[in-house]
């Protein structure tokens, strides 16, 4: 195969494997991302729900328990303030077993104060120098004044230390004094603190002013104000989930409640990272899956639509091959069918030569027996020479037309000049239609351009349209093929016409059609009009045709002309 | 040979050309030539000829269809048919129509003599019968004599 086919067929190769490979890879993959963006979307929101309502399960548990430990610690006050009187609270040493007692209810308490209905603090057990000071204006006591019970914010007080107490008040008959203890801070913190949510997990509590009230893990001292306060501003009585980004610019999953006697915030929260990692790991994975996955699939995919492409090509190369053979074998019938009048033809000369050779042969004989040698009869010996050579010269163009006409060829691209390649044609079939009595014309433009074509397959075509027009003729008087070439736009179209007994209107559809044919068994293949419809669509043109019964019909075949480049 | 009345019909001017030399160095003397059917009739119903050679693809007239109107209006005329076909199919119709043999082309000239001296053999034979048998009419029916003989 020379090297342009080769090109071509390479590149056909990877546009058929081009092809395949799309159509192959393309749906599946877009189900997968589908499929994929769908399974973690909806894995994401769940995930997303989860956290949210495990940090609020938290977070209430949480709160419960805290707010649980500020209702006992003020119960236990309230029941030592009830049960004991005021003259036994403030003799000596009578706090410290009272604060050990309360202290074996809850180690939270860190120390004990009474104070009078003054404010002065008339008792006190504890590590700071507090007793004897006045506390009237102290926010606490003029706040468990009116309210009965108050829990503090955390403050600096008098010890200048950051705490916060509980304070409660004894109103007897008589008289009204106020209990009050300070809670161990460290303790509080770490009760707060102890939740486990993840690593990054923590518990906290803003008083109702935005400032610490325990110590934030992840930064934020006592008493400092949180700068992410305004985040947490909510109406709701119940636990409040949100995602939020801080003040530091870091995600966080947030779980805010208020707590009941105070008014105090505790906020749970997680970062978001770790909290969503199970969903940024299943993207991970999943991505990983599908690229190798992905790749594994395009790596077969590749090696099939190859090997698909390839068998292809190889096909389309062998209906190539078999379309050849098609044209040749249409050639050999139609050279069968044109045997009986090229023997006619050939037989003429050698008819011919053979009567000059025997004459020949008669004169030398008489001259050999005694006959005069003279002009006359050398004259006559030369004629006869002379005519067996116009024989000899006639059988060689019958034969050479034959060769080159049988000749297998490539298809190749000549440049034709019709005004001598359709009569040259026209004389190929010249001794059978004067047999059979039938008129050839030829007519064309006078200024035909010429044509850029194959003419051994061009010839094929115009032979077969003769023919058959030739065998549409037999038995017909005065029968006339009219040949027509004429140009017409950008083509030529060249009809052959014939007044013979035309096509059945019925077959004219199959004409076309490989193995159809009108002649009797044994006389005629089918091959012919078959196989010159596929030269003539392989030339670029189209061949049509247009029939009456009884009265004829004319083959138009229009060819492309070159364009001009 | 040389009462033979001959006719060539073929479509190759030369080949009549060089074949009646040939017959004529061999002793024939009377020999018609045409080169289609049409004008092989012609000089039929002019000349009398005891012979004809008559090549069976000729343009124009076909050789069986000259055969068949010979036959037609000279039925004594013997005649020779010359094919080239390897298949005779028309000659064997042309036996059949009444022809004497057939040679196939290229044609030899002695057998070709032959085949025109046992032509016209029985052509004179055939003659002989029919005269025997005038003359019987003649003999057996003397009125006979003034019918208008459509014969010759």
């Amino acid at each position: 195969m020379d090297a342009k086919a080769k090109d071509r067929d390479r590149q056909r190769f990877k546009g058929i494997r081009r092809m395949i490979l799309v159509r192959v890879l393309l749906l599946p993959f877009i189900i997968v991302t589908v499929v994929f963006g769908t399974v973690v979307y909806y894995f994401g929101t769940n995930l997303q729900s989860r956290v949210a309502s495990e940090l609020v399960r938290i977070a209430e548990g949480h709160r419960r328990l805290i707010e649980q430990f500020l209702e006992e610690r003020v119960a236990n006050l309230k029941f030592a303030s009830v049960s004991y009187r005021l003259d036994e609270l403030r003799s000596d040493g009578f706090l410290a077993v009272v604060l050990r007692n309360l202290q074996g209810n809850s180690r939270g308490f860190f120390d004990l104060g009474v104070f009078d209905e003054q404010g002065n603090h008339v008792a006190y057990v504890g590590s700071y120098d507090l007793e004897g000071k006045n506390y009237a204006h102290a926010e606490w006591f003029r706040a468990v004044e009116k309210k009965g019970v108050y829990i503090s914010d955390v403050f600096l007080g008098y010890r200048k230390f950051p705490h916060f107490i509980i304070a409660v008040k004894r109103e007897e008959k008589h008289s009204t004094w106020y209990v009050r203890a300070t809670i161990d801070t460290q303790f509080f913190n770490d009760l707060v603190e102890s939740v486990r949510v993840g690593k990054t997990g923590e518990a906290y509590i803003i008083t109702q002013a935005g400032t610490f009230q325990t110590r934030r893990r992840s930064g934020g001292a006592l008493m400092e104000a949180d700068p992410d306060h305004r985040l947490y501003e909510s109406d709701d009585s119940g636990i409040v989930s949100f995602v939020a980004d801080d003040s530091t610019g870091c995600r966080y999953v947030n779980a805010t409640g208020r707590l009941d006697p105070t008014g105090w915030l505790l906020v749970v929260r997680q970062e978001a990272r770790e909290a969503y990692a199970p969903l940024y790991r299943v993207w991970v994975i999943g991505i990983v899956i599908i690229l190798a996955g992905g790749g594994l699939v395009v790596l077969m995919a590749f090696v099939l639509a190859s090997s698909q492409a390839r068998q292809l090509v190889l096909s389309d190369r062998e209906k190539r091959q078999l379309g050849n053979q098609l044209i040749m074998a249409g050639k050999f019938a139609e050279l069968g069918e044109m045997s009986v009048g090229i023997a006619h033809e050939i037989n003429n000369p050698l008819q011919v030569m053979k009567a000059e050779q025997t004459l020949m042969t008669d004169i030398l004989n008489e001259i050999k027996t005694g006959e005069v040698v003279d002009k006359a009869n050398i004259g006559m010996v030369l004629d006869s020479v002379s005519q067996i050579a116009i024989q000899i010269d006639r059988c060689k163009q019958i034969t050479q037309g034959l060769l080159s006409f049988a000749r297998k060829t490539d298809a190749v691209s000549k440049t034709i000049d019709l005004a001598s390649f359709i009569p040259e044609v026209i004389r190929m079939v010249e001794q059978k239609a004067k047999l059979e009595n039938v008129r050839i014309s030829y007519e064309s433009d006078p200024e035909l351009p010429e044509l850029s074509s194959d003419p051994s397959q061009l010839q094929q075509v115009m032979l077969n349209l003769l023919n058959n027009a030739l065998y549409a003729l037999k038995k017909k008087e005065n029968g006339e093929i009219r040949i027509s070439a004429r140009r017409e736009d950008d083509s030529v179209k060249i009809c052959v016409a014939d007044n013979g007994c035309g096509i059945d209107p019925k077959v004219v559809d199959k004409i076309f059609l490989p193995f159809f044919t009108t002649k009797p068994v044994g006389q005629g293949t089918g091959l012919g009009l078959s196989t010159i419809y596929g030269i003539v669509e392989r030339l670029g043109g189209q061949i049509l045709v247009n029939s009456e019964e009884t009265v004829g019909s004319v083959f138009t075949v229009r060819l492309p002309l070159p364009v001009k480049g | 040979m040389s009462h033979v009345r001959l006719l060539l019909v073929d479509d190759e001017e030369r080949f009549l050309a060089t074949t009646r030399i040939l017959l004529e160095k061999r002793d024939v003397k009377s020999i018609q030539t045409a080169t289609n059917g049409g004008d092989a009739l012609k000089i039929l119903r002019k000349e009398p000829v005891d012979v004809v050679v008559l090549d069976v693809k000729m343009p124009g007239m076909d050789g069986v269809e000259v055969l068949r109107r010979l036959k037609q209006e000279h039925p004594l005329v013997e005649v020779i048919m010359l094919t080239g076909h390897a298949s005779v199919e028309s000659a064997v119709d042309g036996l059949k129509l009444g022809a004497f043999d057939y040679v196939m082309k290229p044609i030899d000239i002695p057998p070709l003599l032959e085949k025109v001296e046992e032509a016209y053999e029985k052509k004179r034979a055939h003659e002989e019968k029919i005269r025997a048998a005038k003359v019987n009419e003649i003999i057996s029916h003397p009125m006979a004599v003034f019918n208008k003989d459509p014969e010759d």
